[in-house]
């Protein structure tokens, strides 16, 4: 009864923060077919993994890559010979947060739910088949529960895929947060799995460290700036053969009539009382 | 200029040539007559390579999508479900607002689950967990319990915020209505006394004012109602008032000045001015005198 022997090996790199170490945890608490390795060296190659999957006989894998203790960067790959992406992870709330009243069984089945977007792009499409097959729990596996009480939604916004997972309250549709919550950033889509060639590249996308040093040279644009509107200002200013002369000589003896006599100028003729 | 065209952001200050920063100024006048240029900081980023291959995705997907029975997979695809109609906030689709980007992932789960259950109830698998199957929950059943005291918590408080609120929308109506009914009574006491005053002038003949007092009862009448908490002398206010005010202690001040000499106060002129009258009845009734006495002594025998 159980045909679909899909197993996911989750785990991540050393330098994880708290939040992603959270994450990773949710997610294995989530997907029973998961397995969970030690954490792994950034120093080695990424298709070492592949080897760590063959000896653990999974045929998924999700693989939190931390760095600068600041990013955290997930592939999801199908390990012997299929496609891998990478997205950078944005926006990530744990299930333990407070604010998540939801609850499920451990281990019960999710529906999953997609947006009408992922239908439309060939990316999109191999992200859905490849999302479907990592997340969605076997049927009859031993450590499932026979209930379906949660549903996945994985929606694109922004060119970003937003996953949140929902409790099943009542038949009629009325649902409760259970987390986590996460946003996923397509980096690059590889043929193989964990290198190969790219299939997809998001043009969209800017690294965080270049987003940081986009910030970090707003000041050094200040003086940039004022030496260009100096410059433009020069120029608007005229040369000297196009603009009036002015003889100073002029406003000596002018005199204005009462009447026409505005500001501070009115005090010459009218006293304040 | 294709990542310009993509970003819509363009960078200044880099050393350019002069004929690459006349296009550059060129582009931006358009794109700026356009309406395409948003506020904030312009910046080139450096040309990147485009890699679609579609070709290549859709055998990849043909090679490795394993065609499972729906049961298998259990997904579905859906647009959000039609919102409340109180809710509708379309034309909004922005990243930004939270608030209507989770109102459309709830719908699209709902809608979801609208689609779902149905046909998993067709295919004979349970939804609902029945009330005595107990197994091992996602999240523990302490962290459930920290959850709901936090929402209790939340409700506690909204509900002290409102009660606060009426409390001082009460006080406040109380204040006007205390200040309208001592208003009522200086006017009806103004009345009064000028109706009596009209009687008392002869302008007014009929004397049935009287008749429309209202009954005593407000004001309080026993020494045990006056000595409430309003009308209590504070003795401790009367003696600091007799030792401080009105310039302080008598007692060791100057007994011989000009205004202790002059004061006649003590000085009754009646006592010393009367002329000699009738002595009054009591008088009579004294008893006589010893030589009186002694002379009606013998008499009385």
């Amino acid at each position: 009864k159980w045909t679909n022997r899909n197993r996911v090996l989750v785990f991540s790199s050393r330098g994880i923060s708290y939040r992603g170490r959270h994450l990773m945890n949710d997610l294995r608490k989530l997907m029973p077919h998961s397995k969970s390795e030690s954490k792994m060296d950034r120093k080695d190659q990424l298709f070492v993994i592949n080897e760590i999957c063959e000896m653990k006989n999974c045929s998924k894998c999700v693989y939190f890559e931390a760095k600068k203790k600041e990013d955290l960067y997930m592939w999801m790959s199908n390990c012997p010979r299929g496609p891998s992406v990478k997205f950078l992870v944005e926006n990530v709330h744990t299930m333990s947060e407070l604010k998540m009243t939801g609850n499920c069984l451990r281990g019960s089945r999710p529906l999953l739910s997609f947006d009408q977007d992922f239908d439309k792009e060939p990316h999109w499409k191999l992200l859905k088949e490849l999302i479907i097959q990592i997340f969605g729990t076997p049927n009859h596996h031993p450590k499932s529960q026979p209930f379906v009480d949660h549903v996945y939604t994985f929606s694109i916004t922004d060119n970003r895929v937003w996953f949140r997972n929902y409790q099943i309250l009542e038949e009629d549709g009325s649902l409760a947060e259970i987390g986590p919550r996460f946003v996923l950033n397509p980096i690059k889509m590889f043929d193989g799995s964990f290198g190969g060639t790219t299939l997809y590249q998001n043009p969209k996308y800017v690294s965080p460290n270049e987003i940081r040093r986009m910030y970090r040279s707003r000041g050094a644009q200040k003086y940039v700036h004022r030496l260009n509107a100096k410059k433009s200002y020069e120029i608007r200013r005229g040369t000297g053969d196009n603009t009036y002369k002015s003889d100073p000589t002029d406003e000596v003896f002018v005199t204005i009539r009462p009447e026409d006599a505005e500001g501070r100028d009115k005090n010459t003729f009218f006293r304040n009382t | 200029m294709n990542n310009l065209a993509t970003d819509g952001k363009i960078l200044f200050g880099r050393e350019e040539s002069s004929a690459e920063e006349t296009e550059l100024f060129r582009y931006l006048q358009e794109a700026f007559a356009a309406g395409r240029l948003k506020p904030g900081l312009s910046v080139e980023l450096p040309a990147k390579s485009q890699v679609n291959n579609v070709a290549g995705m859709k055998q990849k997907l043909k090679e490795f999508q394993n065609n499972l029975e729906w049961i298998e997979r259990l997904d579905l695809t859906n647009a959000p479900a039609p919102a409340a109609p109180g809710m509708e906030l379309e034309g909004e689709d922005d990243v930004h607002n939270d608030f209507t980007r989770e109102l459309r992932f709830y719908r699209q789960a709902q809608a979801s689950v609208l689609e779902g259950i149905p046909r998993l109830q067709a295919l004979d698998i349970q939804t609902k967990r029945p009330e005595d199957y107990f197994a091992e929950m996602a999240k523990s059943d302490d962290h459930m319990k920290r959850v709901r005291e936090k929402l209790l918590e939340k409700q506690m408080s909204i509900d002290r915020r409102e009660k606060v609120r009426k409390q001082r929308d009460l006080r406040k109506y109380g204040k006007k209505v205390q200040q309208e009914v001592l208003l009522k009574r200086q006017k009806e006491k103004k009345e009064m006394l000028e109706s009596v005053k009209r009687y008392r002038k002869g302008q007014q003949d009929k004397i049935d004012f009287l008749n429309d007092l209202d009954d005593k009862s407000e004001k309080p009448r026993n020494k045990q109602q006056r000595d409430n908490k309003k009308n209590r002398i504070n003795k401790k206010r009367e003696f600091k008032n007799k030792k401080f005010g009105f310039g302080g202690q008598k007692k060791r001040s100057k007994m011989n000045t000009a205004s202790s000499a002059g004061d006649m106060s003590d000085f009754n002129p009646r006592l010393h001015q009367k002329k000699a009258g009738k002595p009054k009845a009591k008088m009579a009734n004294k008893r006589p005198g010893k030589s009186k006495r002694m002379k009606n002594k013998n008499k009385k025998r």
